[in-house]
Formats: C-alpha cells, structure tokens, sequence
C-alpha cells in the first residue's frame, strides 16, 4: 500500500540518506534501523508528507502520496518522541478528548482490556502530570489504539521502556499485524521482535 | 540579466561595475551638492531652507523603493524558489533603514525652521515611522532565529504581510483629508516642480540609488560568502 | 459530518484546555487592571483629565493585555507534538490557524470584552460610549488575534527574542486603534469608520491562514 521509491533527502546542503526503498503491505512489520543522527525521523517526517524529498517520491495505493494526502491521514497514526497526552488533565479526560477527536468506533470494552493490559487502570483519575515517563509513553499507545487506524508510524517507540514493558509491545505489535494492520518504527537497538523488512540507514 | 538571481552571475557582474558605481556616486553627490547648494534658487515662501528638500526627498524614495524590491525578491524566493530573493533580503534590509532613518532626520530638520515643530502625527509621518520599525523588525528578526532555513522563510512571509503598508504611504496624503484636519499644507505630497529645482532634486537621486548599489554589493558579496562557509 | 464533528470536538478539547487552566487568562484580566491602577496613579486621580483621555487608555491596554498571552498560541501544542496530530487528523494548516484564531478569541478576548464596563467606571467613560466601545473593540480584537497568530507562528522556532512577537502585533495594531478610537470620539463618522475596521478585519483575516499555514508547516520541518 506504501511504497517509497529511490528516496533521498537533502537538508541545509547536507546529504542526510539516498536510495531508500520501501514497501509496506498489510500485515506487514518494517523496521527502520541506524545509529543516531542518521535521519531515521526524517525519513519518516518525509513519508508523512513533511518535508520534501529532493530526489525519489512516496506511492499511496498507486497514488502519489501528494496527491492522495487526505486518505493517506485517515489510515495513519503517529508516535513522535513526544509525548502527546495533556498534563493538566487526568487520564480520564484525555481518553474522552481522543475518544471524541479522532471519532474512535472504539467501544468502551476494548479500552478498559486495553487499560488492563497497559496496567494504568489504577491511574484512572491521576492527572498526567505526575504519571512517570514510562507511564505517559504507554498512554501514548492507548491513543493509538483508541484511534483505530491500519497504519501504525512509530519514531523510536521501544526506547525507555522496561523490560515488561518491551514485551508488551511486542505483543500489541503482533496482534496489530495479525489484524492486517502494518507499522513502520524506528529503532537503534535490537528489539528482537519478528520484523517482514529492515531498511539500514 | 542572470545576475539578478543567480549568486555567481552576480559575483562577476558586481566585480565588473563596483569600482565604476562607486566612483560615479561620489561624482553625483558633488555635482548635485553644488546644484542644490548654489545653483538652484531659493523657494519664494521658504527661503533657503528648501534645499533640505534635496536630500529628504530622494532618500523617502529610495527607502519605498529598496522594500518595494524586496517585496519582489520575497515572491521571488517563496514561490519561485530561487534562493538569491532571501540572500538579497538580509543583505538590503539595512539599507533601506538607514535610507529611511535619513529621510526621518532630514524631515524633522525641515520641519522646526518651517512648521515649527520636530514631529507632527499626521498620516505621512507615522506611516513612514512605522516603515521604519517594520525594517528594524526585519533585521532583529535576521539575528534572532537559528535555523537558517526558518529564518529566511519567515523574514520572507514578514516582508509580504508588511508590504501592506506601503501603498499606505503612498496615498496616505490623499485618503486622511477625510479623517482629520489637515494641519499644515502639506509640501511632502508631490507638487508639480519648476525646473530648476527638478534637476538637483534628479541628480541627488541617482546620486543615492548608486551610493545604494555599491553599499548594496558589498553586503550581497558578504553574505553569499557567509552562507557558503556555514555549518548551522 | 464527520469533519464537522471534528471541528466541534477540536474546540471541546480547547475548552478543556482552557478551564483546567483558568488562572491564565484570569492573570490576564489582573494584568489589566492594575495598569489601569498605575495609569491612574501617574496622571493624578482628576476626574476630568481621565474622561478625556480615557478611551484611549483602555484601548491601549486592552492591546498589550491581549499580546502577553501570545506565548501559548500554539508553543505548547507545537512542543508536545499535538499541532502534528491535529494535522493528521484531517486538518490543514491554514485551517488549524483559523480554528486556534476563534478559539484565542473566545477563550481570551471575550473575558476582556466582559470587563470593559467595569473599566469604563473606573475610568470615568461616559456611559452612552460603551455600546461603540463594544461595537470596535469586538471587531478589534479578532483582528488583534488574527494579528497575534500571525506572530506567534513566526515565532514558534525563535527562542531567545520573546517580545518580537509582541512588537509585530503591536506595529501592525496601530491603524486598529487609530479607527476603533475614532469610531469612539466621532460618534458622527460610526457608519463609515466601522466599514473600515471590517474591511481591515477582512484583509487581516485573509492573509491569517496563508502566513500562519506555511510558518506552522516550515517550523514543523525544521524542528
């Protein structure tokens, strides 16, 4: 569904990668691997039609990504390496604003098992601001899920977890994947999670 | 006509005609000192005075003139992307302060023999005050960012967004007889101009737009260099 | 429908946003007044002098009240990542401008609005003034928030010069505040002077999507 042809990016007159190729198809796991500095977020800043390639284009179902843009935004999800969530607000109240924002057909159901899973079901009523870091990067995910999108874009998403945490991921991963949903991350260690295609930058 | 986008073009072309540009300005300032000095006459009503009008006059020009070229090189550089508009805004934007600094102090000078005050508030004077805090901003603006890319986008946008306010001084005499009373005759709109007093008024122009250029050049030249060298 | 709903939810979440931080724009009001306080103080409590110029002190505060909260126009979501999610969501750039622009307007300058008539008591205003004073202050400040996006969107990726914002808001406010007192002090003109601050309205909020848009999407590449 994704593919990215021949891709490479120039910034303030420096050559930052060229000649990416990508292809992501449902079902379908991609990781983006390079040690830090080597332009895994601006690669994938460029497949969300941020920045401008210098050379190469982005396909969206056949389509140039440009000129397919509003269909493309309604099957993506992002992870950047902030953390989204509101701080002065309790968790409560973030999940009704997304749950509202993004229109979710999500039911009341999957978020509670989703709640569980992640383990801040005890922080229902906790305002954000005092969750710890790990804890907002795992609300991160309930967006992602509470959002409901096919297409999952992740910078960086394993980086300060813990190990229980990292396995959890793994599993939401999988379980995405299994449901025709496809992710592209970015990561700079070894996750050890089954991956379909691995892009080195 | 290369030259006026493409920064190597322009290198050679400003190698061939700064010593010339150079020369012929001091040439034109003295010869258009000598005319406005002695060999224009005086103003009937205002005596000798008037000949401030010889350097407030052309530098009022050259201030509109040097942000109406900047507004192009901003079109130019935003839509047409070629990357001299946003070399030639940094480099000019001083310029045209100064012009306008000059055009501000002559004025004030011409003002308290003539009218007897330094500042009034009427629609030319604060119109042509507020081009002048338009132009510091631009430069602040130049100093402030620190990426470079966003910095010159974003002077670019500024300068289209100010660029309202310059048919403001153009008309700004015609438009405000309506809201306030006018409180002086207003010499600074453009009256119809005996000769005599037209040809120092010419030659001190020309004398300006070339004292423009060749400052124009050497600040052009330094920043194409600059931004070759830098790492940011 | 659904892009409406999203509007709609976009500014349940503002509102949100809004009210859990109430002490914000409550700073604000604050700030106000106690300039009104200090104007006062500086020119000697005399009834008479204050009526003459008192307008134009109100208006002149209102201004540099309304350019302190430009900081949080869209640093905040800019720096957690959100401006990038409303965009995913469906929104373009000019149209976030215009959206935050609305939402600046209800959330900060319709508390000024509200506290125009206790100003002009304190002030001495006469009181068959306030309903021009509402009249130009109501079209003002929505040129005066379109202005400060405008600005802050400038500014998103400048981080050591804060008060340029201000001073682009303030140099670009001076033909509002020469018409809205005008509209105040020639009763007489009302018709005509408020068509020209629509008009100014009009032009300001055209440009607003354009130059807001493309500074938002330049500082989102550039981060």
């Amino acid at each position: 569904m994704l593919i990215v042809k021949d891709l490479s990016i120039e910034r303030l007159d420096k050559k930052i990668f060229e000649n990416i190729n990508l292809s992501l198809t449902p079902g379908n796991i991609t990781i983006l691997k390079g040690k830090n500095g080597s332009g895994k977020t601006t690669l994938l800043k460029a497949i969300l039609n941020l920045l401008e390639p210098s050379f190469g284009s982005i396909y969206w179902k056949g389509k140039l990504l440009k000129k397919n843009l509003y269909d493309f935004y309604n099957h993506v999800t992002y992870i950047g390496d902030t953390t989204s969530s509101l701080r002065k607000l309790t968790i409560k109240d973030n999940i009704n604003i997304w749950k509202k924002f993004f229109i979710s057909n999500i039911n009341d159901a999957q978020i509670e098992t989703a709640l569980k899973t992640l383990k801040l079901d005890n922080y229902l009523n906790k305002k954000v601001g005092t969750l710890s870091f790990g804890e907002t990067k795992k609300l991160e995910f309930l967006r992602l899920i509470i959002e409901n999108k096919k297409v999952w874009i992740l910078d960086e998403p394993l980086s300060n977890l813990d190990e229980d945490s990292i396995e959890l991921m793994k599993q939401t991963f999988e379980d995405h994947c299994s449901k025709e949903g496809s992710i592209i991350f970015s990561s700079h260690q070894n996750p050890g999670i089954y991956v379909t295609e691995e892009i080195q930058l | 006509m290369k030259f006026l986008v493409n920064p190597s073009k322009f290198n050679e072309m400003a190698d061939y005609i700064f010593k010339p540009v150079l020369i012929l300005s001091i040439i034109l300032f003295a010869i258009g000192l000598l005319f406005s000095f002695y060999l224009s006459p005086d103003d009937y009503q205002q005596g000798s005075t008037v000949r401030i009008m010889y350097v407030h006059v052309p530098s009022a020009w050259l201030a509109l003139l040097t942000y109406a070229i900047m507004t192009l090189y901003s079109i130019l550089a935003l839509a047409f992307r070629i990357p001299f508009g946003f070399i030639f805004n940094t480099a000019v934007a001083p310029i045209g302060a100064v012009f306008t600094l000059i055009c501000i102090i002559s004025g004030s000078l011409w003002g308290k023999p003539m009218w007897g005050t330094w500042w009034v508030w009427d629609a030319r004077l604060t119109s042509v005050a507020i081009l002048f805090i338009i132009y510091l901003i631009i430069i602040f603006m130049n100093l402030s960012f620190e990426n470079r890319i966003v910095r010159e986008k974003v002077v670019a946008i500024f300068i289209l967004v100010g660029s309202v306010n310059l048919p403001i001084v153009k008309f700004s005499v015609d438009w405000w007889n309506t809201l306030h009373q006018p409180a002086t005759i207003s010499k600074l709109s453009k009256p119809s101009i005996d000769p005599s007093m037209m040809t120092p008024l010419i030659i001190m122009t020309f004398a300006f737009i070339m004292i423009g250029i060749a400052i124009a050049i050497l600040r052009i030249k330094t920043e194409i260099i600059s931004r070759k060298s830098y790492l940011s | 429908m659904n892009f409406l709903n999203k509007i709609i939810f976009f500014y349940y979440r503002e509102y949100k946003l809004n009210m859990s931080g109430i002490q914000d724009i409550l700073t604000n009001i604050i700030f106000f007044f106690i300039s009104i306080f200090i104007f006062i103080f500086s020119i000697g409590p005399d009834k008479e002098t204050i009526s003459l110029i008192g307008v134009g002190i109100l208006w002149t505060l209102l201004l540099l009240s309304s350019t302190l909260s430009l900081r949080k126009f869209y640093q905040d979501d800019f720096e957690n990542g959100n401006l990038l999610i409303i965009h995913l969501n469906g929104f373009s750039f000019g149209f976030i401008s215009i959206l935050k622009t609305f939402s600046h307007f209800l959330f900060v300058q319709v508390p000024f609005l509200l506290s125009i008539p206790i100003a002009c008591i304190l002030l001495n205003i006469a009181n068959d003034k306030l309903f021009y004073l509402f009249a130009s202050f109501s079209i003002g400040s929505l040129i005066l928030s379109c202005l400060g996006s405008i600005s802050s969107s400038m500014n998103l990726m400048n981080q050591r010069n804060f008060l340029l914002g201000s001073v682009i808001v303030m140099i670009f406010s001076v033909p509002v505040i020469i018409f809205s007192v005008g509209i105040i002090n020639m009763e007489e003109s009302f018709n005509s002077l408020i068509n020209i601050l629509f008009g100014i309205l009009l032009i300001v909020f055209a440009i607003n999507p354009w130059a807001s848009g493309l500074c938002l999407k330049l500082s989102l590449e550039n981060n």
